[in-house]
């Protein structure tokens, strides 16, 4: 019983990590579908919402929706930032160099938070509940708020993604940039929106990932390989591939723990990554992308 | 002073190698390798092991060239026929494989200690002349990497990279392979940095896993990109400046004595992000280039 109490909770844990890899993931592919490149500064939006989430508790904010909208509004601020400064005035421009733009997009950021906030891990501590038992299943009822609330983000998401009109203009872009603007979308309202979504989603997976874990400048860093190799997974530019994604992966890595230990995690992202390159590049969901 | 200008050149040289070993694979072949320092750590470790097992300085260089230039095949192989930006993302994965190998493998590595005591050639001529002939063999092993480079660049092979980089369906039209002239690029790119590494790993004398962070990676691709991607005089100017700015911001303490040395590697890191936005925004052929150099 105990050895199985302790997989369970290895799974229940890499449900949550692995729906926090999920949520980056979409974001990476929210961007991919739309703007063809690899976001490398994803992790570092996420480490920006923990750290907002973290700041308010700091300035005596216990209430964890508050902290959430805290998150939010910094996921949003730096995306939407990185995007109206950055990512715009490339456009038209080759991938590497959205790409090289996203990685100092990643070091400026984490650098600035490094600078004011110190490399000490933080906390974002919240009430203590009881555990609870479900089917001789003791859980920790956090563990199911946090996976509700990215269960929640990504229905939400995908609920824009696929029947709203905003959404379907995002998927006319993806699809065909040139005939979309041709057709009278409006590109620049489309892609304001898709920033604030990738604020949105990575602000509340980074505030999910500080509570569940700790709070650190390196924080975005660590999630991100696992993130790309999700999006990779799903397949590329698929939304609900990605989260699902995120959570096999997540809980490959939390029971790869007791075997290779916790240093590995990564490691383990990486070699799932190269066995779907190597028998199914187009991942489980996506279509074939192959050199044109 | 003489002791810190050679030091700084023995640095430039080290970093002209891996400038160069990304512009054969990103300025002349259109590889993006996100994971530059995983081939130097592989090189400066496989150098180190070999050098403490008392082999001769040669066999171990050699050994740390060629390490990672086999390492890099498979993950080409895996990722050449994909979209461009796989072969990103995976050589970053492999990087940073590469690195937490080392923190862990202790028995190997000696994890996050470190290798220390690895012989330096020609120690024993002392001090500052030690130092002297250690840059001769940075410069000699530079000027041996520029000629060759020069001579595959303009060899029919150089022109056939520079085909793939441009146009790979009109090389696929010729019955050219860019599968195997992009292999080949990795290869040696590869083996340049695991020079680049053995070098570096032979003149501190000691190896850590916090001297192959990924930022390193990124540090060369700033240095790439200040020089003007696609010219070998373009790489010796990136890293001058590279290292110029570098070690530039050591005196930033001098000025402002507050700042710990732990918010001085935060200031370090900004400056090379907001950098790299900068030069990518603006000047996206070099500080020196133009378009119609390309």
């Amino acid at each position: 019983m105990g050895s199985e109490a302790y997989y369970i909770n290895l799974i229940v844990n890499g449900v949550v990590e692995g729906l926090v890899i999920g949520l980056s993931a979409l974001a990476i592919n929210l961007v991919f579908a739309v703007s063809r490149f690899p976001n490398a500064a994803t992790g570092d939006f996420l480490t920006v919402g923990a750290y907002a989430g973290f700041g308010a508790q700091q300035l005596g904010m216990d209430n964890v929706i508050v902290q959430a909208l805290f998150a939010i509004m910094a996921g949003v601020a730096v995306s939407l930032t990185s995007y109206w400064a950055i990512f715009r005035k490339l456009a038209g421009r080759p991938m590497v160099a959205f790409l090289l733009a996203s990685i100092g997009i990643a070091f400026f950021s984490r650098s600035v938070l490094s600078f004011f906030v110190g490399h000490e891990p933080q906390f974002i501590r919240l009430p203590m509940r009881p555990l609870i038992e479900i089917a001789g299943m003791r859980l920790q009822i956090m563990d199911l708020w946090l996976a509700l609330v990215a269960a929640i983000t990504v229905a939400i998401a995908l609920i824009v993604l696929h029947w709203t009109p905003i959404g379907r203009r995002m998927r006319a872009i993806s699809d065909n940039s040139v005939l979309a603007q041709a057709s009278g979308i409006r590109s620049q309202r489309v892609m304001v929106t898709l920033w604030a979504m990738v604020g949105v989603v990575t602000g509340i997976a980074g505030l999910i990932f500080g509570i569940k874990a700790t709070v650190s400048p390196e924080l975005g860093w660590d999630v991100l390989l696992p993130s790309f190799a999700a999006a990779i997974l799903g397949g590329v530019g698929s939304a609900g591939g990605a989260v699902l994604a995120g959570v096999v992966l997540g809980v490959l890595q939390e029971l790869s723990t007791p075997v290779l230990g916790f240093s590995y995690k990564v490691v383990v992202s990486f070699g799932v990554l190269l066995l779907i390159l190597l028998f199914r590049p187009q991942g489980l969901f996506g279509r074939r992308e192959l050199v044109r | 002073m003489i002791a810190y200008v050679v030091a700084i050149l023995i640095i430039v040289g080290i970093y002209m190698l891996l400038t160069v070993s990304l512009d054969l694979q990103y300025g002349y072949t259109g590889l993006i390798n996100f994971g530059l320092v995983g081939f130097f750590a592989l090189g400066a470790y496989g150098s180190s092991l070999l050098s403490l097992a008392d082999y001769p300085f040669l066999i171990s260089v050699i050994f740390g060239i060629f390490l990672p230039a086999f390492a890099v095949l498979p993950l080409g192989l895996l990722t050449l026929r994909l979209r461009e930006d796989y072969l990103a993302i995976v050589t970053l994965g492999f990087s940073e494989t590469v690195r937490l190998l080392i923190v862990n493998e202790d028995w190997l590595t000696n994890g996050t200690l470190g290798l220390p005591g690895i012989p330096r050639p020609f120690s024993d001529l002392g001090g500052q002349l030690s130092d002297w002939a250690f840059l001769a063999i940075v410069v000699s092993c530079n000027i041996i990497v520029f000629f060759l480079i020069r001579i595959v660049l303009t060899s029919p092979f150089g022109r056939l990279l520079q085909a793939v980089r441009d146009n790979e369906v009109t090389v696929v039209s010729l019955g050219k392979s860019p599968l195997r002239a992009k292999m080949r690029a990795l290869f040696m790119g590869a083996g340049i940095a695991g020079l680049a590494g053995a070098l570096y790993a032979h003149y501190i004398t000691y190896v850590t896993p916090d001297q192959v962070l990924p930022l390193m990676t990124f540090y060369v691709w700033t240095a790439l990109i200040l020089g003007g991607v696609g010219s070998l005089r373009g790489c010796f100017v990136g890293a001058f400046l590279l290292v110029f700015i570098l070690e530039g911001t050591r005196f930033v303490r001098d000025i402002f004595p507050g700042i710990f040395v732990v918010e001085m590697a935060s200031v370090r890191l900004a400056l090379v992000g907001l950098l790299l936005i900068l030069v990518i925004l603006y000047r996206p052929y070099g500080i020196f280039g133009s378009p119609s150099r390309k």
